[in-house]
């Protein structure tokens, strides 16, 4: 089983559309494969049409015995299951400081799955927290989408430095430039500049596309509801490339 | 909970089954499940396809028997192959092109269908027993925010079979699911308890007779040549299309004991049966053994493999390719045999043969009762075991083994033959014995004969200017045969003695005379 976690610091990156295609792209190709919505935001479940209800919230799961198995859900896709997202999971900090071995809580949970999924993504809030401390030890690829931004670099050093400095399992970490927009002088000149073989950075890179948006109204997949798409094409790439072996 | 019959593979999968039989009063149509599934729910169903499906299974049902059921799923999005263990709610599935039935299952596609059924099958060939098709339509149930909560298929209503409705919840929707399930029953579509389809094929194995010691031998007679009879005529299509290997062996066990009892039965027949029929069913016989002959060394190939030293099993490939370029011209005539006239009337002959002595009075019969045949066909096969065992020392030459080893299967014959009237526990035991002793005379004339017809090829490889290294697999071969035939003559006095002790001839008498 692979774990890979869509993380950035920042928020509004495209984390969760990353999140949602790649699972499904896995999913599709025949990997027995589950989403885990770690974002109380809970937009990776809305998009899977599934509710932001989770039975005793994170504290069950986290501190209460509660199996992640009883708490998945199936999605509309073959291959897919989810584990969603409540509010609950605003608290998700406090209670996993609540816990034995407090960094290595979520990689212990989903070490109880290992026999059911081939894939595990990881959609993660924007944040430097205890949440993103299990995520670094229980992911074998961190996957950072990137607004092509005068910041990027320091955001992408700033997160590499953070795994080292994490100690334990360190996670091979794979950026890529998300919402990239070719109009944008800025936009061009930074892909060009980090681009150039940088070990971290993919050569793929996500336009900012109205069909990606399009995926709250639709509430599924980009690859599902728009297969020929370029965004479908884009991730599809980035799946390739990216993709564990 | 009502129970129906219906295609275990429309309805097995990942949770819980659920299934709708047509209700009796209103039909089972989209239109009436969504009008019973109130503004709570919401279906989708697609326009329907056709599904074929075949059960599948070996001759002698050998998966049925292990509480597995296989089918092949064609629809116009491709093929599979559907493997359902025991108790199981998920099937194993496997994508296959271009099957065609029967296949061994060496010839299925790697993967963990043919894992599961390899062992289950083993050298039988998986064939169809029933086949039909089904039109279908996939549809969802859906909650308000258009999420799928279960997969539905509608089977629709065929000629001789209702409609049907199967729900199969996605994980983590059990709960919505039986709230719609109760919804559906509330409005007349209860749900029932799916069962496997009954399969149409005949049992293939011989039944027993029930039968008293005083009714008249040739009742007996006839009731068990009808079932070896219906055993051959059973095996023979799948012996004329080659399907496995088992078909002519399990024609040729039907035939041997015919004739068996032809012999056995001599003394409660009209005489001009025996002499007539006998040469026929011999001819029957020899006409078989040929490619039975060499099916033995085709599939104990991969044994022999094992049993070499020095050689590497790619060194019998040269004796692999000569045996089934034999094997093809005794199989040409053995087919030309059975599809030809003279095959025609010994079956038919035969039957009708049957058909008279069954009928009132019995002929020319002794008027023999079944108690007293077996008290003379037991007593006599088994004085000549004695007899012929007795003879044998370290000088008896091998074909004295060889006739004792058949006086041994008349006498098994005889045990199977009188078995409805016999002690079951006494024949238990004497034929225990019996199974040893025929164990070592097996194994010491099979090894004899494998090592003269191993010479055979090993010659003929030879004049084909075979490689050295083949000839010399072919010599390892016959080593280990004569070191095997060595052994079972070793182990040949203590069967026979174990055979002959008195305990064991008063149970022969027990079983002649009955209690």
């Amino acid at each position: 089983m692979k774990v890979l976690a869509m993380y950035n610091i920042k928020g509004g990156v495209g984390k969760t559309t990353t999140a949602v295609n790649l699972a499904y792209l896995a999913a599709r190709e025949g990997q027995r494969t589950l989403l885990w919505d770690l974002d109380p935001q809970a937009a990776a479940t809305f998009l899977f049409r599934v509710r932001p209800r989770v039975k005793g919230g994170s504290r069950a799961l986290l501190t209460r015995g509660r199996p992640l198995a009883a708490a998945l859900k199936e999605t509309d896709f073959e291959g897919l299951d989810l584990l969603p997202a409540d509010f609950s999971y605003r608290n998700m900090d406090l209670e996993l400081d609540d816990t034995k071995k407090r960094t290595r809580k979520l990689g212990q949970l989903i070490s109880t799955l290992s026999g059911d999924y081939d894939m595990v993504f990881l959609d993660c809030p924007p944040s430097i927290s205890l949440v993103s401390e299990n995520v670094m030890r229980a992911s074998d690829l961190l996957v950072v989408p990137l607004i092509p931004a005068t910041l990027s670099l320091r955001t992408l050093d700033q997160l590499t430095g953070f795994v080292a400095d994490a100690g334990g399992n360190q996670p091979q970490v794979k950026a890529f430039f998300s919402m990239a927009d070719r109009r944008k002088r800025l936009h061009r000149q930074v892909i060009a500049t980090l681009s150039a073989d940088h070990p971290h950075v993919a050569r793929t890179i996500v336009p900012a596309l109205s069909i990606i948006e399009q995926m709250a109204e639709r509430r599924a997949p980009v690859p599902a509801f728009a297969p020929r798409s370029r965004a479908a094409i884009c991730y599809e790439q980035l799946w390739a490339e990216i993709r564990p072996t | 909970m009502r129970r129906s019959s219906f295609p275990p593979y429309l309805v097995v999968g990942q949770g819980q089954l659920l299934g709708f039989p047509e209700a009796d009063e209103s039909p089972l149509t989209v239109e009436a499940l969504a009008a019973a599934l109130t503004d709570d729910f919401a279906i989708e169903f697609g326009p329907p396809s056709v599904v074929h499906g075949a059960d599948l299974d070996t001759f002698d049902r050998r998966l049925g028997a292990a509480g597995f059921s296989l089918h092949h799923l064609s629809d116009p999005a491709g093929q599979q192959l559907v493997l359902i263990p025991p108790g199981a709610h998920a099937p194993l599935t496997m994508p296959v092109t271009n099957a065609h039935w029967p296949a061994l299952v060496t010839a299925l596609p790697a993967g963990a269908v043919r894992d599961e059924l390899a062992p289950l099958v083993t050298i039988r060939a998986l064939m169809v027993l029933d086949e039909r098709d089904h039109r279908i339509r996939h549809g969802e149930l859906r909650n308000e925010d258009q999420k799928i909560l279960a997969r539905l298929q509608l089977i629709e209503q065929a000629a001789d079979a209702p409609a049907w409705l199967s729900v199969n919840p996605l994980r983590g929707y059990g709960g919505d699911t039986r709230r719609a399930v109760r919804l559906l029953t509330a409005a007349g579509f209860p749900p029932i308890r799916p069962v496997q389809v009954a399969l149409t094929r005949n049992d293939t194995g011989v039944r027993q007779v029930r039968i008293e010691r005083s009714a008249p031998a040739i009742t007996l007679l006839v009731a068990a040549w009808s079932e070896h009879l219906a055993v051959m005529r059973a095996n023979l299509p799948g012996v004329l299309d080659d399907v496995d290997t088992e078909f002519l062996h399990d024609f040729r066990v039907a035939l041997r004991r015919t004739r068996s009892i032809l012999k056995l039965g001599r003394a409660a027949l009209p005489k001009d049966v025996s002499d007539r029929w006998e040469p026929d069913l011999k001819w029957l016989g020899d006409l078989t053994t040929p490619v039975r002959d060499l099916d033995v060394y085709e599939l104990g190939l991969p044994e022999m493999a094992g049993w070499l030293k020095a050689a590497g099993p790619a060194d019998l490939q040269t004796f692999a390719v000569q045996l089934r370029r034999h094997r093809s011209a005794a199989r040409r005539t053995l087919v030309r045999g059975l599809r030809s006239a003279r095959f025609r009337n010994v079956l038919s002959g035969w039957a009708d043969v049957l058909a008279d002595l069954a009928g009132p009075p019995p002929g020319q019969a002794s008027g023999l009762t079944v108690g007293e045949l077996a008290n003379r066909s037991i007593g006599r096969a088994y004085r000549r075991v004695v007899r012929g065992g007795a003879d044998i020392d370290q000088g008896t030459p091998a074909e004295a083994l060889h006739s004792l080893r058949k006086r041994c299967k008349e006498l098994r014959y005889a045990l199977e033959l009188f078995a409805p009237i016999s002690d079951r526990a006494a024949r238990k035991r004497v034929v225990a014995d019996l199974k040893d002793l025929q164990d070592v005379l097996g194994r010491f004339q099979d090894a004899d004969v494998q090592k003269q017809t191993l010479y055979r090829f090993a010659e003929q490889m030879r004049e084909a200017h075979a490689p050295t290294k083949a000839l010399l697999a072919m010599g390892e071969l016959v080593s280990h045969l004569d070191a095997d035939q060595q052994r079972a003559r070793g182990e040949f006095d203590r069967a026979f003695a174990r055979f002959s002790r008195p305990a064991g001839r008063t149970r022969i008498r027990l079983l002649r005379v009955g209690r």
